[in-house]
C-alpha cells in the first residue's frame, strides 16, 4: 500500500485466523460492498419531511437545473453572456492543482469584487483561490494564464488568519479568450495533462469556531421574509454586507419582466402590495416545479403571494412555504427582487387565480396609467380586467421580499369580505369567488376530500315556510386547497369549530374550497366582530328534513316507520370495554372468552357492537326506499324489547316501530331503476365536546 | 503575483464553512441556504446523505471514565459505524475506499454527519465504562460476519495510546 503522509503509523498484531488481505479488497472492490455514491440513488431515498437534508435537496434540484441551462447556453450560444454585468468576477488562473477531486486556482483577480463592502475589511487586490468541481472544471477546461467570468450565484469565504479569500459555487463560469490568442492556446493547450493532486492529511481534524453544546429542538423560525443574496461575503463574524448595492424600486410589474426577461431578475425590485396569501400543492405550479411526489406522501406546497402594482397588474409570486407562514405579508406593500418568470398565465388556461383575481376587481384606489406619472381616476373605472399574469419565482439565492413600510401602493389592499351564507345562497351568479364565517356541525373525509356541513346564524334562523334555502350547506375542501396545520388539527378535534372560509367557488347545492381558498380557523372570543357573531348559534343545530332536492354529501334529519330490516349485513361483535380495540381475538386457552391485544388482557366483559341498517317509510319522501344505518343507541332503543331466548332478535318485533327524528348523512341516492336513498346515522359535531362516530380525520 | 501556498486549502475551506454554520446556529438563526450549497459543493453527494443522517439524530458520541472518546454513526442500512474521534477515520467501506484509496473525498458521510451534528449541536451522548469502550474498538466477530465479503486488515489498538496520536487504523474482520 502506498501511503502517502509519513505521520501514519500501523500498529499490526500477527494474524490468526485467515483473512484476506487488504490489498486485494482495497484494490478491486465488490461493487456492492460500498454505497452507491451516485446522485440519484441519494434522491430516491426518502428524506426527513422539514429537515437540513430534504432542503439541500431541494436547492441542488434547483441548481441543478439552472446549471444545465447555464451549460447548454454557453455551449449553443457559444458567446459570453453579457447583460448582468453585477456580481461577475474576472480572474485569472494563475496555477491549478487538485485535492479531492476539487480543482484548486490560485488566481489573479481582476475585477468584480468592489473595495466598498465596508465591513469586509481590504480584499486582497491579488491573490484568490477559486475552487471548480470536477465536472465543472471540465468542462472548463482551465489552464494557466486563462480569463475566466464567474456568473453570481457564487460564494466567498474568507478565513480569519488572514489568507486570501476562497471562491465556491462556481457552477457558472466561462473562459474568456482573446481572438488572436485562440489559436496558440488551442495548440499548446490540445492535451490534457493530470493535475498535481495535493493530498490532505487524515490525522489532523477540523476545528470549527462557535461549537456549541446546545441542543435546537428545530430552526426557530426567522420572522424576516428574505433568503440572502449571495454575491456576499462571508466569514466576518459581525455585519453581513451584500453588494450589489440596493436596486431602486420600480413601480411596474410590466416593465421588469418584459426588461429582464427569462433570466432571474438582476438589480431590478418592484413595489407591490400582497393581496392575498395562500399555498398551492406542487402539481397545480404549473411550468417548471419539481414532479408530484407520490399519493402516498401529502402533496408538498409553495407558499403563493398575489401581488399587485401601481399600474393594476397581477402577479402570483411563489416562494417558501416557511415566509409565509405568519401570514402578516397581507395586506403589506413589499418590494419583490431577484425573481424569475415561471409562467404567463392566462384566464383560459388558470382559471381559478384570474376568478380570485376578479374580486379584486375594479381596484378601489386610481391606478397609474402607462406613460403618465399620476394615478389616473379615468383609469380606474374603466380598465377592462386582466387577462394575463405573470407567475414569477423567488430565485434561489437571489430572490428577496420585504415589507416597506407605509407605501401608498398599499392602499389598493382589498380584503375578502364576509357575508352571510344567506346572501350566498341567494345569489345566482356560481362564478364570483365568495367568503363567509361559519360553523362546521360534522365533517366526513371521502377518499382525498373532505366534506364540511356548515351553518351560520343566518341559515339556523330562517322561518320555514319563506325562504327555499337550506339550513346547512355543503363545503368540499378539495385536495387542491391546503389546509395549514392548525386548520387540520382543529379537524382532527371532532369539534364543532368555526372557520374563515375565504375565497371559495360556488357550485349546484354546495360550496367547494379549491386552490387558492383559504380556511382561517375562528378562535372563539368576546369581541363584536360581525362574522364571528354569525357563528354563534343560539340553539341547538336544526337540519332540513329528507326532501326530493336533498342531494348527496349534506345532513338531513328523518323520522318514519320501520317497515324492513336488511337482515344479510346485520352483526355484532365484540369489543373491548377499556380501549374500544374492535379486533378481539379468542383466547387461546378458554373458546369462550376473548383478549384484546392492545390492552393484553382478557376480556371479560366485552361491549358488543352492532350493525343495523332498517328500511323506514318517510312521510317527507312517500315513494321512495329509505335506508338507513343506524348509530349504536338508535339501534338499543330500538331492540329493546325484540329480543330473544337465544340472544338473537326477531325482526318482526321492530317492524312498525316509530324511529326518529334522527340526523343523517345522505351517503347515495338513486334513481333508477327505483328511487333508493342510503343514510347514515350520524351526531353532530358541538362545540368542546367531541362526537365519537365518523369525525375523525385519518 | 500570488504566491502559490503549499499544502491543502480544503481544510480550511471547510473549517470556515462549518463555523459560519454553527454561529448561525447560535444565533438561533436558519442556516442560509448557500452554506447548504456550500456543504454540497466540496462534499458532492455526500452532503445530502449527512444531512439526513443530522436530521435523524444518528450521532452519538461515546465517553469513558478515563478520557476516551469515539463517534458512533447509526448508517442509512441499519449498519452501526465507529468513527475515532482524534483523526478522520470511520470503519465504513465508503471510507476505505473514496477517502483511503482514491483521496476522492475528503470525508465519508459519517465523518462529515459527525461534524455537522455537532455544529447543529444534535450530538447524542452515551457514557460507558472503559472496558466497554475498549470491546467498541475491537470488532467483534458477528458484526464482521454481517458483511458479505468484506475484510480489512484489523489492528489492535494499544488501549494506552488511543486517542493521543493520529492513526490511521485498520479494523479486521475476523471470519
Amino acid at each position: 500500500m502506498d501511503f502517502e503522509s509519513d505521520d501514519r503509523r500501523i500498529l499490526e498484531r500477527p494474524i490468526k485466523q485467515k483473512v484476506k488481505s487488504a490489498e486485494t479488497t482495497l484494490y478491486t472492490p465488490q461493487k456492492q460492498m460500498f454505497p452507491r455514491t451516485s446522485e440519484t440513488s441519494a434522491n430516491k431515498k426518502k428524506l426527513l419531511r422539514g429537515g437540513l437534508a430534504e432542503r439541500l435537496n431541494d436547492l441542488q434540484n434547483r441548481e441543478r437545473s439552472a446549471i444545465s441551462l447555464w451549460r447548454h447556453q454557453c455551449v449553443s450560444y457559444q458567446k459570453t453572456l453579457s447583460g448582468r454585468k453585477s456580481g461577475v468576477l474576472i480572474v485569472k488562473i494563475l496555477e491549478l492543482h487538485e485535492e479531492c477531486t476539487i480543482q484548486v486556482a490560485m488566481c489573479e483577480h481582476l475585477a468584480g469584487l468592489q473595495a466598498n463592502s465596508p465591513s469586509q475589511g481590504e480584499v486582497p487586490r491579488t491573490g484568490l483561490k477559486v475552487l471548480f468541481t470536477k465536472e465543472t472544471a471540465r468542462h472548463l477546461k482551465g489552464h494557466p494564464q486563462d480569463i475566466v467570468h464567474i456568473y453570481p450565484p457564487w460564494q466567498m469565504l474568507i478565513a480569519p488568519s488572514g489568507s486570501c479569500p476562497v471562491i465556491l459555487n462556481t457552477y457558472f463560469c466561462q473562459k474568456v479568450v482573446a481572438k488572436e490568442d485562440s489559436k496558440i492556446i488551442h495548440e499548446v493547450h490540445c492535451w490534457d495533462t493530470a493535475l498535481p493532486r495535493r493530498s490532505i492529511t487524515l490525522a489532523q481534524r477540523f476545528r470549527f469556531r462557535n461549537l456549541t453544546n446546545i441542543s435546537p429542538e428545530s430552526q426557530v423560525m426567522y420572522s424576516g421574509l428574505t433568503t440572502r443574496r449571495t454575491d456576499c461575503t462571508h466569514g466576518h463574524e459581525e455585519a453581513k454586507q451584500c453588494f450589489p448595492a440596493q436596486a431602486p424600486l420600480r413601480d411596474s410589474l410590466l416593465d421588469a419582466v418584459e426588461s429582464q426577461g427569462a433570466a432571474p431578475w438582476s438589480g431590478v425590485g418592484v413595489r407591490v402590495v400582497v393581496q392575498r396569501v395562500y399555498c398551492l400543492p406542487y402539481r397545480y405550479q404549473q411550468g417548471g416545479g419539481s414532479a408530484a411526489p407520490p399519493d402516498s406522501d401529502p402533496p408538498r406546497v409553495r407558499g403563493c403571494l398575489l401581488v399587485q402594482d401601481a399600474y393594476g397588474m397581477f402577479s402570483e409570486v411563489h416562494s417558501e412555504v416557511t415566509i409565509l407562514k405568519d401570514q402578516q405579508l397581507e395586506g403589506k406593500s413589499c418590494s419583490l427582487m431577484g425573481m424569475k418568470v415561471l409562467q404567463k398565465a392566462t384566464r383560459g388556461r388558470t382559471a381559478g387565480l384570474f376568478s380570485l383575481i376578479d374580486t379584486l376587481w375594479p381596484p378601489v384606489m386610481p391606478l397609474k396609467a402607462p406613460g403618465h406619472g399620476q394615478a389616473c381616476e379615468k383609469v380606474k373605472n374603466h380598465m377592462p380586467p386582466p387577462s394575463f399574469c405573470y407567475i414569477l419565482t423567488a430565485h434561489p439565492n437571489v430572490g428577496q421580499i420585504d415589507i416597506i413600510e407605509e407605501d401608498p401602493v398599499s392602499k389598493l389592499y382589498q380584503p375578502p369580505v364576509p357575508r352571510f351564507l344567506k346572501e350566498i345562497l341567494q345569489t345566482n351568479d356560481l362564478s364570483t369567488r365568495c367568503s363567509f364565517y361559519a360553523r362546521v356541525i360534522y365533517q366526513r373525509p371521502q377518499q382525498r376530500e373532505i366534506w364540511l356541513m356548515v351553518t351560520d346564524a343566518t341559515l339556523q334562523m330562517q322561518d320555514e315556510n319563506n325562504s327555499g334555502l337550506p339550513k346547512t350547506i355543503p363545503v368540499c375542501v378539495a385536495p387542491s386547497c391546503v389546509l395549514s396545520q392548525e386548520v387540520l388539527e382543529a379537524l382532527t378535534e371532532a369539534v364543532s369549530h368555526s372557520f374563515f372560509f375565504r375565497d371559495t367557488v360556488r357550485a349546484q347545492g354546495h360550496i367547494v374550497c379549491v386552490e387558492r381558498s383559504v380556511l382561517l380557523l375562528q378562535k372563539p372570543r368576546l369581541g363584536v366582530d360581525s362574522g364571528a357573531h354569525s357563528c354563534e348559534l343560539t340553539g341547538p343545530v336544526k337540519l332540513n328534513e329528507l326532501v326530493s332536492v336533498t342531494q348527496v354529501n349534506s345532513i338531513c334529519s328523518i323520522q318514519g316507520t320501520v317497515i324492513g330490516v336488511d337482515e344479510s349485513t346485520a352483526f355484532s361483535w365484540p369489543t373491548c370495554d377499556m380501549c374500544g380495540n374492535e379486533r378481539l381475538e379468542l383466547s387461546p386457552g378458554d373458546r369462550d372468552t376473548f383478549s384484546c391485544g392492545d390492552c393484553s388482557r382478557v376480556v371479560t366483559s366485552p361491549l358488543l357492537r352492532k350493525h343495523l341498517q332498517v328500511f323506514l317509510d318517510c312521510p317527507s319522501r312517500p315513494h321512495c326506499t329509505v335506508k338507513v344505518k343506524l348509530s349504536q343507541t338508535s339501534i338499543s332503543s330500538l331492540l329493546r324489547f325484540a329480543a330473544c331466548e337465544d340472544g338473537s332478535y326477531e325482526v318482526k318485533s321492530v317492524l312498525g316501530k316509530e324511529v326518529g327524528l334522527l340526523n343523517c348523512f345522505v351517503e347515495s341516492i338513486t334513481t333508477h331503476p327505483a328511487s333508493c336513498i342510503g343514510l347514515e346515522e350520524i351526531e353532530l359535531l358541538s362545540a368542546g365536546r367531541a362526537s365519537s362516530e365518523h369525525c375523525r380525520l385519518p | 503575483m500570488a504566491v502559490a501556498l503549499p499544502g491543502a486549502t480544503l481544510p480550511a475551506v471547510v473549517e470556515e464553512l462549518l463555523s459560519e454554520m454553527a454561529a448561525a446556529v447560535q444565533e438561533n438563526a436558519r442556516i442560509p441556504d448557500e452554506h447548504l450549497l456550500s456543504l454540497k459543493f466540496i462534499f458532492g453527494s455526500s452532503a445530502v446523505q449527512a444531512l439526513d443522517l443530522v436530521d435523524r439524530q444518528s450521532v452519538t458520541l461515546i465517553s469513558s471514565p478515563s478520557g476516551r472518546h469515539v463517534y458512533q454513526v447509526l448508517g442509512s442500512s441499519g449498519q452501526t459505524y465507529t468513527c475515532l474521534a482524534s483523526c478522520h477515520y470511520c470503519s465504513c467501506p465508503a471510507f476505505a475506499f473514496s477517502v483511503l484509496r482514491k483521496s476522492d473525498s475528503l470525508l465519508c458521510k459519517h465523518l462529515l454527519a459527525i461534524y455537522l451534528s455537532q455544529v447543529m449541536g444534535t450530538c447524542r451522548q452515551l457514557k460507558v465504562s472503559d472496558k466497554q469502550l475498549t470491546d467498541l474498538l475491537f470488532v467483534k466477530k458477528k458484526q464482521a460476519a454481517q458483511k458479505d465479503s468484506a475484510a480489512f486488515n484489523c489492528v489492535h489498538l494499544n488501549t494506552s495510546q488511543c486517542g493521543a496520536r493520529a492513526n490511521r487504523i485498520w479494523h479486521k474482520q475476523v471470519l
